[in-house]
């Protein structure tokens, strides 16, 4: 009686693991299909917004700072 | 020869590699803006940004990607800075492109969003460059 018991919790306990088996194999399937919506480069170009809105007071200000910027880094601008 | 001596002839040629290695990459990055707009498939944008001229293979798209990420942490580098917006930091900036980098024959584009090829004068500016 005692080792049927054993043997019963036993099986169960595999069948646990073999639930969360499933449920681990499924896992990657759910993220890797995620992660290949999210890397798939868009068919059409990712469409910017160009409405700009500032002032040419603000333009002034910074434009000393941004020459600067561009002379430090020739490869990104 | 030594165990040691070796292993330091290893240690300066590993170097040397290293070194070599990230001067080739340096040096292609030193220009990477300005190959892209001269390919002519990549333009000047007003707002600051690299755009794809047409529809560009997947490698172009991902070096104009990854020239607008390290635009856009400057821009968001000096916006802190100067208590700006990035987006006004993006905008200057690409007056300040028109203006200096994109050549005649090179493509940029207005806020009114159309793609145009420079002639021999100047880019035309939108009021708030200056």
């Amino acid at each position: 009686m005692k080792r049927s018991l054993l043997t019963l919790m036993r099986c169960d306990a595999t069948q646990g693991a073999m639930r969360r088996m499933k449920i681990l194999l499924a896992a990657p399937v759910v993220l890797g299909s995620a992660g290949c919506v999210q890397v798939s480069a868009p068919e059409k170009p990712i469409e910017i917004n160009l409405n700009i809105n500032i002032r040419q007071e603000v333009v002034v200000r910074l434009q000393q700072d941004v020459r600067d910027l561009i002379k430090e880094n020739p490869g990104v601008f | 020869m030594s165990r040691r001596t070796r292993l330091i002839l290893a240690a300066g040629v590993a170097l040397a590699v290293v070194a070599g290695g990230s001067g080739v990459a340096s040096a292609m990055i030193q220009d990477a803006s300005a190959q892209l707009r001269a390919s002519g498939q990549v333009g000047e944008q007003a707002d600051g940004y690299l755009g794809l001229v047409g529809s560009a293979p997947a490698a172009v798209r991902a070096q104009v990607d990854a020239v607008n990420i390290k635009r856009r942490a400057y821009y968001t580098d000096l916006a802190a800075k100067r208590g700006a917006k990035i987006e006004e930091v993006a905008a200057t900036t690409a007056c300040e492109l028109f203006r200096t980098k994109v050549a005649p024959g090179q493509y940029y584009r207005l806020p009114d969003g159309v793609w145009r090829q420079r002639d021999a004068a100047p880019i035309p500016l939108p009021a708030y460059c200056g």
